[in-house]
């Protein structure tokens, strides 16, 4: 970085009067020009920050000399919180860290305290029906990311093809559980409700009509010469780089490196759904540049929307009747103990550390947070690119501030 | 590798610093034990931690690239200790380990692991600004999700709301 920046450092300070006369005996004016860098602070209300996050850019002329993330907007005290009240009634807050995902939310809490709970069981249609939402999340999710990304780098059609399938998604879970954003609908035992009737064959529908859409985003975005120009080579993260910061999730795996929490630890019923080979995971190939630049993230979440797709319509082949909560008191009290589950988001390892001392409410719940963490990679990501694209790079991580600052 | 296999590994590179395995133990009513549920622990002692670490990055059969968590816990006002603990991922060998320390909270000071995984960096800030937990050789303490001029250490258990900020009060 050092080299690039003395590079860029014009010096144009006169050493003596007589240069400033020039050959042909003309007079030249000399401005006391600064040049020291500029500081610019993007955000905290910035479209492409997605939330309220400042980044203090320093830049030198159009080269970004260094980046740092200001947090701390939108912290809203989640793990005070959740040792202040009951267990259930912390339920509704995890809804509010990532919203866009937020039935993965609740499947995390969940699990993490079902496994303080060793006596509980989950029926099996509860867990289908956790598969179910959770994939549908996080198509809804890879939609938001997919439509904003198009729109931080000058494209607006796609935003409004993803928002017509997600609009399609949040219905359906308004039919299931009342809600569009924060859904609370996955609970410790299972789930608030069963399906409605036809709650099933629509999700099918949805399938079908989905993979007929995909193809449009694909041509739309993906593909585009415009775009593929604007992400391919820039914001490239190694494989080393990625281990070093941590970084879970799409990111990681745009980086080249196969692993998937879902797949690899598996929790729920996903071992089961692996081995019946109704899923892949893709990766980022660098298949227009270098392997773990923006465009291959981009891809690996666009590609994932089909993933989940296939895993959905396996679960709905499978389902069968049943209950769907286990057996769980109103108030609910966890035996004494600690666990850590970690589930796979969409927007890497949502992480929840629980502990239990027998009562009703937590002695401590940790969350460890997927966007956070991948934030931190901006710092090393952004020095030495261009400022125009440096919000392709933001994006590229596709945080989102509830979850960061939580 | 299984947990046990890890451990057995820690113990064959004569990693420093463990004082014991914490595992889940069933309940027993004749000696009124509650039973412990989850996942087991290595408990270790605070200043081996970057020892620890870095064994269970380089070590071949360890390698655990991606450090996942690092945080604290206080479980009660009158405990002398808050907990540290560490979560580490291998995503060669698919193992995960989850570390605990005991930090005495008369002087919670504890070795930076920024060195060994850039990872670190921003658990580090959040959990000394939240707990009061200072990393010696940290090279960016700020705070990370705070303002600046915050007093006190709003995670722990003994921790006192303030009545205003900036005259803004929140009674």
């Amino acid at each position: 970085m050092t080299d690039l920046k003395q590079q860029h450092t014009p010096s144009i300070q006169p050493s003596s009067e007589e240069e400033r006369i020039l050959p042909s005996g003309e007079r030249e004016f000399f401005f006391d020009v600064s040049t020291s860098d500029l500081e610019i602070n993007m955000g905290p209300q910035h479209p492409a920050t997605h939330g309220v996050m400042r980044v203090l850019l320093r830049t030198d002329g159009e080269l970004v000399t260094g980046a740092q993330p200001h947090l701390g907007y939108l912290h809203r005290c989640a793990e005070k919180i959740g040792e202040n009240v009951e267990w259930l009634q912390y339920l509704p807050y995890t809804d509010r860290y990532d919203y866009l995902s937020a039935m993965n939310n609740n499947l995390g809490y969940s699990l993490a305290v079902e496994s303080l709970m060793p006596e509980l069981e989950i029926p099996r249609r509860a867990t289908l029906i956790r598969t179910i939402c959770a994939e549908l999340n996080r198509i809804a999710s890879a939609l938001i990311a997919y439509g904003t990304y198009g729109l931080d780098i000058g494209a607006f059609t796609p935003f409004f093809y993803a928002f017509r399938e997600r609009e399609w998604i949040q219905a359906l879970f308004e039919k299931i559980c009342g809600a569009r954003l924060t859904y609370s609908f996955i609970r410790i035992g299972g789930v608030f409700n069963d399906a409605p009737p036809g709650w099933l064959k629509e999700v099918g529908m949805f399938c079908d009509v989905f993979e007929e859409k995909w193809r449009e985003y694909y041509d739309l975005l993906v593909e585009n010469h415009l775009f593929v120009m604007r992400t391919k080579d820039i914001g490239i993260i190694s494989e080393e780089m990625a281990y070093d910061f941590g970084l879970t999730g799409p990111m990681l795996r745009g980086s080249g490196v196969d692993f998937d929490l879902r797949r690899d630890m598996p929790y729920m019923d996903y071992k089961e759904i692996w081995d019946a080979g109704v899923y892949q995971i893709p990766l980022g190939r660098g298949e227009k540049g270098t392997t773990g630049d923006c465009w291959d993230r981009f891809y690996v979440r666009v590609q994932e929307m089909m993933e989940s797709i296939k895993i959905v319509r396996y679960c709905l082949e499978v389902i069968e009747a049943g209950p769907v909560i286990g057996d769980v008191p109103k108030v609910i009290k966890v035996p004494p103990g600690e666990g850590y589950v970690g589930i796979e988001n969409p927007r890497g390892e949502l992480g929840h550390y629980v502990h239990s001392d027998g009562g009703k409410i937590a002695v401590r719940c940790r969350v460890r947070a997927p966007s956070f963490v991948n934030l931190a990679v901006l710092e090393d990501l952004m020095p030495g690119t261009l400022l125009a694209d440096s919000v392709a790079i933001i994006g590229s991580t596709d945080i989102v501030v509830g979850e960061t600052d939580r | 590798m299984e947990f046990q296999a890890i451990v057995d590994r820690l113990r064959a590179l004569n990693a420093p610093g463990i004082v014991e395995v914490d595992e889940p133990r069933a309940p027993d009513k004749e000696t009124k034990d509650k039973g412990r549920s989850g996942r087991p622990f290595v408990m270790i002692e605070p200043a081996s931690l970057v020892d620890i670490l870095h064994l269970c990055r380089d070590d071949e059969r360890l390698q655990m690239e991606v450090l996942i968590d690092i945080t604290a816990s206080d479980p009660a006002v009158d405990d002398a200790n808050l907990w540290i603990l560490v979560e580490l991922l291998s995503v060669k060998h698919r193992h995960r380990l989850a570390l605990k320390a005991l930090l005495p909270k008369a002087n919670p000071v504890l070795p930076s692991a920024t060195a060994i995984y850039r990872a670190a960096q921003w658990h580090e800030r959040e959990c000394a600004e939240m707990y009061g937990v200072t990393f010696e050789g940290h090279p960016d303490p700020r705070n990370i999700l705070l303002p600046d001029d915050w007093v006190g250490h709003p995670m722990r258990k003994d921790y006192e709301f303030p009545t205003e900020y900036h005259g803004i009060s929140c009674e």
